[in-house]
């Protein structure tokens, strides 16, 4: 596995970055079975809640109605977690929340972190930007030491190794561990990793956490997990810095009562997780005494703002659309280009990048809709895929380059037939001709050239019949007339 | 009862023998059918592929020319979905009161084939023999947008003479996706192969569906292996009867 | 920009954003999912302990009387001497003949060097097997149920509730501090392979005690 940072304004176009991943059975051989066992434990545990539905309505619910009224939510966090101790601060992008925190970490003399698995980090690229500054992070979740000590990218949101097999995970952690002695049971390898961590637990006094919630009403945040590395990161060191999204605002504490249900079932399959941490600011005599939370936009505003894009903010990231996806299944999460692969990806990580890179990403999809129909928050993600699929065509629409695209080419004329049935006629008619070269004797073409190249690489095409339905039904009519 | 067939586009142009297995089978059950010259295509190609303005003006068509017919039947559950799930939205963002006014009391009355047969006449077995072993393919729309649910089932249980093969990973797409089969060639074709191993280890002679999309790129992979198994729309299989077999391509 | 002037670009934002309107208010989101569970207190503390055992913790029951007695045996069974316990836990359950380390501002590897924990807990939740930790003072502070590996947790079976929003409907104030334990630390991380204990306590024992 190469390392290459996942960052969405280097990434090849999807149909590209596919290409190796499609050509690696092993790591689609690892990314099919791990997809295949979540999604049996799931189904499993959705099926035995029969009031499933309705939880994912008041989920879907709740975080709708926090989003329309996230101003109102977010200000009533601020006061109350810095009522409670906590220090609030405010990240417009990427660039300055790494700065927020690089200043929280100079103050606290700090050269090493420990953190808690956070996508969001990723999204922002902290880590490379704190070793720039000769602070080193250590990653304690499991799959992100892997991850970490591979040199390797998440390629999924709830289980950012499952591309990794037990026979990597082992050479990984006998080279960067000294670790020869390991064998490839996940006990083994998980029982290392618990000893590789622990002084660093109990020594290292610097924190970050993302957040799965954060709760207007009293200012807590909820963090989800079950190894227990969060609670160490959340419970001994002196100084625990939070980075969260502006839109994980949910009104009240109550509603964890669904937004528990929902994200355990539907991200691990379980009931519960086995550890689920809340705070409040910082509370004497328990846990960190300096408690900082960095509310991060990064162009989520943006898309709040838009009616159809704005569902995507409700997101849990539970992973759930990942493992449902018949293309995530083929490519993994890496082909995404984005810390965000699998559908909600495909939808976030261009709007995240305002729609100036990532383009290729709403187009990698077979708009199937398996993402709507397990999403505990229902985002609708084939309309949205849609809506953004249109927006990348009317920037094309303006753009000199169309008239070389034959796929833009092709769209353009394909509108122009649909216009009127005459002209329907005469391109069925026409058509005929043109593929009458190509269409072998039993009927069927077995190649085409140009972008029809590309359907028949791997499947043939029924070559057109002599007669179009249209025809026959107008023979029909006159033989019957007659 | 008269009704109206949408053929939609791309049947009419490679599947015709599809749109007259609904005329035969239809007249068959007594529905007297109509076909309005001027059809042409529903926009749903345009539509997902991010063409919305060439979509509009296909949608615009679809509603003029069939807001006074009293039911519509389309042979094709992604066209039916398109019209129900995208008309909707296009004509509220274009602000056209009247279309979609027409569209919402044309929903109704507009019906897949196998939601027609069962919804609306109420037939499950419509008479068919077809002594072949079969496996149906769940197309994501008629699954997922239309929630026909086991309609196909109940029509393809009451066939005479046929041995219906249960096909695993039923709700998984089979990475046709309209324009995604051409510009993600490579995950297409990767994903068409997962659904081929699970359709051939049915064994059957036929595999069946409510759409000709998906079995245009199964049946196409299906021929350039030649695996035997040949592909079959659902109305192909319904309007077949001892004496007159089902009209199949070659 | 300084973070004040962030601040306010974000809220302008969000406020220009949201200024459409429309949408439900709070008091009429849908919540029709269900609220109170059907089973009888009995049935339901049977449900506890079957979920509980499902993720590998001990699982044992007693009456008011038999406490400390109780403790004591299970101490002894599993051969742990040195225990740190909360301020607050009830005095008469120390048993002698054990080393008890009340909790006054202990160190980590004070804590982290006793062979187990005792403490109380604030609810469990039968449907999903879960302890709830509020962490009072005989609950003990969030270090003193995560470094110690075993974990003894002392639950009244008055305070099982069947389903979660049961749990959320008896906190007449939200906690300032909650713990949400649903079975031991555990990872999936290596092709999907459940292990049991990571860094959190890898055993978990519960005493339910009739009351």
């Amino acid at each position: 596995m190469s390392h290459t940072e996942l960052d969405p304004r280097l990434a090849p176009p999807f149909p590209q970055a596919a290409l190796p991943v499609l050509r690696n059975p092993q790591l689609r051989k690892n990314v099919a079975h791990a997809t295949d066992v979540i999604q049996g434990k799931r189904a499993m545990l959705v099926a035995e809640k029969s009031d499933w539905q309705e939880l994912r309505s008041a989920a879907a619910a709740i975080r709708a109605h926090a989003l329309e009224n996230l101003g109102t939510y977010l200000t009533q966090f601020e006061e109350r977690c810095t009522a409670a101790g906590g220090t609030v601060h405010w990240a417009a992008d990427a660039a300055e929340a790494r700065r927020i925190i690089l200043d929280i970490l100079r103050a606290e003399g700090a050269s090493e972190v420990i953190k808690i698995k956070t996508m969001t980090s990723a999204e922002i690229q902290l880590n490379p930007a704190l070793e720039a500054n000769g602070i080193h992070a250590y990653e304690t979740d499991l799959a992100e030491l892997i991850l970490q000590l591979g040199k390797d990218e998440p390629s999924h949101i709830v289980a950012p190794a499952l591309h990794v097999n037990r026979s990597q995970v082992r050479e990984i952690f006998a080279r960067s561990m000294g670790r020869s002695d390991l064998t490839d049971d996940p006990q083994a390898l998980t029982a290392a990793a618990r000893s590789y961590l622990r002084q660093k637990f109990l020594s290292v006094p610097t924190a970050i956490s993302g957040a799965n919630f954060l709760i207007a009403e009293t200012g807590s945040v909820a963090v989800v997990e079950s190894e227990g590395n969060g609670r160490m990161c959340l419970t001994l060191p002196r100084t625990m810095i939070t980075l969260a999204g502006i839109e994980k605002v949910l009104p009240r504490f109550t509603d964890l009562e669904v937004m528990l249900q929902v994200l355990a079932r539907s991200a691990t399959g379980e009931r519960m997780n086995p550890y689920t941490s809340l705070w409040t600011g910082v509370t004497p005599g328990d846990g960190p005494q300096r408690f900082h939370i960095v509310l991060l936009d990064n162009g989520r505003s943006d898309i709040l703002a838009k009616k159809v894009e704005r569902q995507t903010l409700r997101c849990i990231r539970c992973a759930a659309c990942q493992n449902t996806c018949p293309v995530y299944r083929q490519t993994g999460g890496h082909a995404y280009g984005s810390v965000y692969g699998g559908p909600i990806g495909a939808i976030l990580t261009p709007q995240l990048m305002r729609m100036e890179h990532a383009q290729s990403l709403p187009f990698a999809s077979s708009l199937c809709g398996a993402c709507y129909e397990v999403c505990p928050v229902k985002i609708n993600i084939p309309e949205v895929l849609i809506e953004l699929r249109t927006q990348v065509v009317d920037r094309e629409r303006e753009q000199p380059v169309r008239v070389f695209d034959a796929m833009y080419v092709g769209m353009r004329a394909a509108s122009g037939i649909f216009a009127a049935a005459r002209r329907f006629r005469s391109a069925q008619r026409l058509g005929r001709i043109a593929l009458l070269p190509f269409t072998g004797k039993d009927g069927w073409i077995r190649s085409l050239p140009g972008l029809g190249a590309r359907w028949t690489a791997t499947r043939d095409l029924r070559g057109m019949p002599g007669q179009s339905f249209r025809e026959w039904w107008a023979e029909r009519k006159d033989n019957q007339q007659q | 009862m008269r009704a109206s067939l949408f053929i939609t586009c791309y049947n009419d142009t490679l599947y015709p023998e599809t749109g007259r297995a609904v005329v035969k089978l239809l007249e068959r059950l007594g529905v007297t059918l109509d076909f309005h010259p001027e059809q042409t295509c529903c926009g749903q190609m345009h539509a997902n592929t991010g063409f919305r303005a060439e979509a509009y003006s296909q949608a615009k068509r679809f509603v003029r020319l069939y807001r006074d017919t009293e039911i519509v039947i389309i042979p094709s559950s992604s066209c039916v979905a398109m019209i129900r799930d995208q008309y909707p939205v296009l004509f509220e963002e274009l602000g056209n009161e009247d279309l979609r006014r027409d569209l919402q009391a044309l929903l109704p009355r507009i019906f897949e084939l196998s939601e027609f047969l069962i919804d609306k006449l109420g037939v499950e077995d419509v008479g068919a023999y077809f002594p072949h072993r079969v496996t149906y393919h769940a197309s994501c729309h008629g699954l997922r947008g239309l929630h026909v649910g086991d309609r196909p089932f109940r029509l393809l249980g009451k066939v005479r003479g046929l041995e219906l093969a249960p096909l695993e990973n039923l709700d998984r797409c089979c990475g046709f996706g309209g324009t995604f089969s051409i510009k993600n060639a490579e995950v297409s074709s990767a994903m068409l192969a997962s659904k081929l191993r699970d359709v051939l280890t049915t064994r059957a002679e036929y595999c069946t569906a409510l759409d000709n999309s998906c079995l245009m790129h199964l049946g196409g992979a299906l021929h350039r292996q030649f695996a035997g198994m040949r592909t079959i729309h659902l109305a192909q299989i319904l309007a077949s009867t001892e004496t007159e077999p089902a009209e199949e391509f070659l | 920009m300084t973070p004040a002037d962030s601040r306010s670009l974000i809220l302008d934002r969000i406020s220009h954003a949201t200024q459409r309107p429309g949408g439900n208010t709070y008091e009429h989101l849908p919540r029709a999912y269900t609220h109170k569970g059907a089973l009888e207190p009995g049935d339901c503390v049977h449900l506890l302990i079957e979920r509980l055992r499902e993720y590998d913790a001990v699982v044992d029951t007693c009456t008011v009387a038999e406490l400390p007695a109780c403790i004591a045996k299970i101490l002894q069974a599993n051969s742990k001497h040195i225990l740190v316990v909360p301020p607050g836990l009830d005095p008469a359950w120390l048993a002698a003949g054990y080393d008890w380390k009340i909790d006054q501002d202990l160190s980590h590897a004070a804590i982290e060097a006793c062979d187990g924990v005792v403490t109380t807990a604030f609810a469990a939740i039968a449907d999903s097997g879960t302890i709830v930790l509020h962490h009072s003072a005989a609950e003990g502070r969030r270090a003193l149920s995560l470094l110690p590996d075993w974990h003894l947790c002392i639950l009244r079976a008055s305070q099982v509730v069947e389903t979660l929003p049961e749990y959320f409907a008896r906190c007449t104030q939200p906690p300032r501090l909650a713990t949400y334990i649903s079975g031991p630390s555990a990872t999936a991380d290596i092709e999907m392979t459940r292990i049991k204990g990571v860094h959190g306590p890898r055993f978990l024992h519960v005493l339910l005690v009739r009351d």
